[in-house]
């Protein structure tokens, strides 16, 4: 291959078949980064995924904390109506994802903490750390509703 | 802006707001690494006791300060978490500016809301609707 046609910038994004073009404000076609499927899976980016998905939904959990704060505030019938809805199989299923995703969250915000301090960053200890998190995030889900569920505190 | 050092210990100091953003991420994470922690454990006790164990748990404003600066701390890192998010998968900027206007008003309206709530509960006013400015 020439080094001419394989310069992004003398390729024209209309006759672009590959799909690896795209064009910038300036007009000038630039090369896509690679597409997620073809990257072989490592762990350290399935933790790296797992963090932003965990993230996105404990937004949604902040939100069913605030409709929990204002079923509280707006007496025992609204809270009764709150706690039918939570304490139901499908509501509980919801706490039990969340839980995770604030554990696995918890565990991931940290090990960035570490990375971020410098430490951690060899391809052996990123993925232990990733690995780490994961099964932390599993473990401590599972303990926890264990304890949920042994104290009497939630039933089904 | 006042003037400010180039280099800290030999690292290049961002020109910008880079720095901030990032410090700003940072920060919150670490402040709700044991906010986290302490919050799943008052879910935990929380959960199973009811109304009146929960008005019990707010009226301790150990308990109802701890969880409004939890909540302004979560919302905060999840607006910087979200907007990331945007600034990633939507390209349009215009779309993108009306997203993350709605995003912000989001969390600003869930921030105001919850810390009304909750000083609401830990003075004990009556029910809302009627006890309205009890």
């Amino acid at each position: 291959m020439s080094s001419v046609s394989n310069d992004p910038a003398n390729q024209d994004v209309e006759g672009d078949q590959s799909g690896r073009l795209i064009p910038q404000p300036n007009g000038r076609p630039r090369p896509l980064s690679p597409h997620l499927q073809v990257w072989r899976w490592h762990v350290t980016m399935l933790a790296s995924i797992l963090n932003r998905i965990s993230g996105g939904a404990l937004s949604v959990g902040a939100l069913l904390v605030g409709l929990w704060l204002l079923a509280l505030a707006f007496g025992p019938d609204a809270y009764a109506t709150f706690v039918s809805l939570a304490g139901s199989p499908l509501g509980l299923l919801v706490w039990f994802g969340l839980s995770a995703a604030l554990f696995y969250h918890l565990a991931g915000g940290i090990r960035h903490l570490i990375w971020d301090a410098g430490s951690g960053l060899t391809p052996k200890s990123a993925n232990t750390l990733s690995t780490l998190s994961i099964v932390f995030g599993v473990v401590a889900t599972l303990a926890f509703w264990a304890f949920l569920f042994a104290s009497g505190r939630v039933t089904l | 802006m006042s003037k400010t050092k180039a280099y800290i210990k030999g690292v290049k100091v961002s020109e910008r707001h880079g720095a901030g953003d990032w410090i700003a991420e940072r920060l919150s994470s670490l402040i709700l690494v044991p906010l986290t922690i302490w919050g799943l454990w008052s879910a935990a006790s929380l959960s199973g006791g009811g109304y009146d164990g929960a008005l019990a748990w707010f009226s301790s404003w150990l308990n109802s300060g701890l969880l409004i600066v939890t909540l302004l701390v979560s919302i905060w890192h999840m607006n910087m978490g979200l907007t990331v998010i945007v600034d990633d998968y939507i390209h349009k900027p215009a779309s993108r500016t009306l997203i993350l206007g709605a995003i912000g008003l989001l969390c600003l309206l869930l921030a105001a809301a919850s810390v009304f709530f909750i000083v609401r509960l830990a003075l004990g006013s009556a029910p809302l609707p009627a006890g309205f400015g009890a």
